[in-house]
């Protein structure tokens, strides 16, 4: 007799794996961090994605002061204003968008946010082989308190295709 | 998740396939050394990227890695006689050289020349680092020999096993970079494997049940940092390489010996999960080659005289329930080799990708797939894919503790070459 793992491992079983949907649509929000992020996102948006929104925090180097509000604070790629807080709030994922030497401080607000309403951030950084390791490294040290997974990726298609992997 | 046509893309590696290519393109582990111990030892099958071989040793000492199948009548050559300098087909007695020539045909008048018409395909195979390598690809492209640390070190300095694994190479592979299932899957091992236990490192590994990932490119493929909280702010990295198509290297634990593997395609259904421990500047302590030998640390005990894992499908991987309830094993199933072998073959021969819900964490394999997508795309250009040329060859994995401002890839750059005479960087 066959043992039980042999045969259930084998090809032909593989084919009674039941063939109906394991999951639910996740909702990704992709924010550039930077002027040149943005524009990478911009073409993003243009593809068709399940559950993926497009924003941009590029405007707004800075934080917020204490007690200045966060409403407005984010905009998406027309130009409207959104409010961080109601973006992270219906997000499973946040993935910032950096460019290697772009200063990413726009990551400690985005990432309280997150780590505040328990939600998951990624972080990309784009163009790390053009520049100094000094440079690199000054971005990374803005993302990296804020990032439960960074990513330093050479080709901007790697944003499209980790979006396709994670079902946005 | 991927699209089926990715999926058979990366999955896919018999003759004329894309993925098979680039395989073809470098040095494949063939078979251990071990395997033809002598001159006119029996030869051995080998299948290697979906095709039937026979590696075999001549009267003179040569390797031979050819057609498994005499060009005759297709008998298969396993069959055959070793005899003086050659190979004998056992049904009409055609002879074959260690380069596939045919040198007799015995019905044929030797001076008719006829047997000059006849050669079975045939690769090189060349011993290094007790490995007999291979080459398949068109021998205008191939590249000098391999130069993977563990190989260029004394014999004594290193141990390698392969074990045959029923599975997929990607989903293996996938495995060996997956650096978030090891607080999972193997927590029973990291204090009670003599080849892991006692190293600063199991303990942030133990504390830090979620270690936060960075995924780097690196030249021949990707750094998989892996970094949890140390002492004083500071964090514990474990860097793992891994290099195109299919070598992978674990983070070192203490002074235990460093160790990696291969994963080489036997066909679409199986491959061999090479396994290789060295250590740079010392040779293996009887100790450590012994516990090697008996199948622990990533090694297995075999089906005596073959490749199987003792724990395998056949017996339900000797899975212990009472064990897996009392903690002393996560899964059931003892080893760290036949933990991931057993999951990793229970997804069936060619885990359906497009089921999958991969997240964030994930990243490493992502980007594992997104770089080989990337390089079969620019090999169609003609461009050489990485992995092949010698300084890609020439890695470390590492673990390190460092400053929360530094990035592991320049603060480590040193650890994460080969350098000379110098052990790993290690914790
Ligand atoms: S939790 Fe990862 S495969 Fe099930
Ligand atoms: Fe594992």
């Amino acid at each position: 007799m066959q043992s039980e793992s042999a045969r259930m491992s084998s090809a032909a079983e593989a084919r009674y794996r039941i063939d109906a949907p394991n999951s639910k649509p996740r909702s990704v929000k992709v924010i550039a961090l930077d002027h040149p992020s943005e524009r990478v996102i911009e073409d993003l948006a243009q593809r068709k994605w399940n559950n993926a929104s497009f924003f941009t925090a590029s405007a707004f180097g800075g934080t917020p002061l204490k007690g200045d509000s966060f409403a407005g604070w984010l905009s998406d790629l027309a130009g409207r204003t959104k409010n961080l807080i109601e973006e992270v709030n219906s997000a499973d994922l946040v993935v910032m968008v950096a460019t290697a030497g772009e200063s990413a401080q726009a990551a400690s607000i985005i990432g309280e946010a997150c780590s505040v309403k328990r939600v998951m951030t990624t972080a990309l950084v784009l163009g790390g082989q053009s520049i100094s390791d000094e440079a690199l490294s000054k971005t990374l040290s803005h993302l990296r308190p804020w990032a439960l997974m960074l990513v330093i990726a050479s080709a901007e298609e790697y944003i499209a295709d980790m979006l396709a992997a994670l079902r946005a | 998740m991927l699209r089926k046509e990715q999926n058979d893309l990366l999955t896919q590696t018999g003759p004329g396939t894309p993925m098979g290519q680039m395989f073809r393109l470098s040095w494949q582990p063939a078979l251990l050394a071990e395997e033809l111990p002598e001159n006119e030892c029996p030869q051995v099958r080998v299948k290697l990227l979906g095709e039937r071989l026979l590696a075999w040793r001549d009267t003179q000492g040569n390797y031979a890695l050819t057609d498994e199948f005499c060009a005759h009548r297709g008998v298969s050559l396993w069959f055959g006689r070793n005899e003086h300098n050659g190979l004998r087909c056992p049904y009409h007695g055609w002879k074959y050289d260690h380069t596939g020539q045919c040198t007799e045909v015995p019905s044929e008048p030797s001076e008719s020349g006829f047997c000059q018409k006849i050669k079975l395909k045939s690769y090189p195979l060349v011993e290094r680092g007790g490995v007999l390598w291979t080459y398949m690809g068109p021998p205008e492209k191939q590249p000098p020999l391999p130069e993977w640390e563990f190989a260029m070190v004394p014999g004594s300095h290193s141990f390698m096993s392969k074990r045959l694994q029923e599975s997929n190479w990607l989903q293996a592979m996938e495995g060996g970079i997956d650096s978030s299932h090891v607080s999972f899957l193997h927590s029973g091992e990291l204090n009670s494997d003599p080849l892991f236990k006692g190293s600063k490192g199991n303990t942030y590994n133990m504390a830090d049940m979620k270690p936060v990932f960075e995924v780097v490119e690196s030249p021949g493929g990707l750094y998989i940092g892996a970094r949890r909280n140390a002492e004083n702010g500071n964090y514990y990295w474990r860097v793992t390489q891994y290099v195109m198509p299919a070598f992978t290297m674990i983070p070192p634990r203490a002074d235990h010996p460093v160790h990696g593997h291969f994963w080489v395609p036997i066909d679409d259904e199986n491959c061999w999960a090479w396994s290789f421990d060295y250590k740079v500047t010392r040779p293996l302590s009887e100790k450590e080659r012994k516990a090697m030998e008996a199948g622990q640390g990533i090694h297995v005990a075999y089906v005596p005289g073959t490749y199987i894992p003792t724990a395998n499908k056949t017996n339900d991987y000797l899975v212990d329930r009472k064990a897996q309830k009392e903690g002393r094993t996560y899964s059931g199933v003892f080893g760290i080799a036949m933990q991931d072998a057993s999951l990793q073959e229970s997804m069936g021969p060619i885990v359906d990708r497009t089921k999958e819900n991969l997240v964030s964490t994930d990243n490493g394999i992502i980007m594992a797939r997104h770089r080989l997508l990337r390089a079969l795309k620019t090999m169609e250009k003609g461009d050489t894919p990485p992995g092949i040329v010698a300084e890609h060859q020439r890695v470390r994995s590492a673990a390190v503790v460092l400053p929360p401002d530094k990035h592991f890839k320049d603060a480590a750059k040193e650890a994460l070459v080969v350098q000379t005479g110098k052990e790993h960087v290690t914790v």
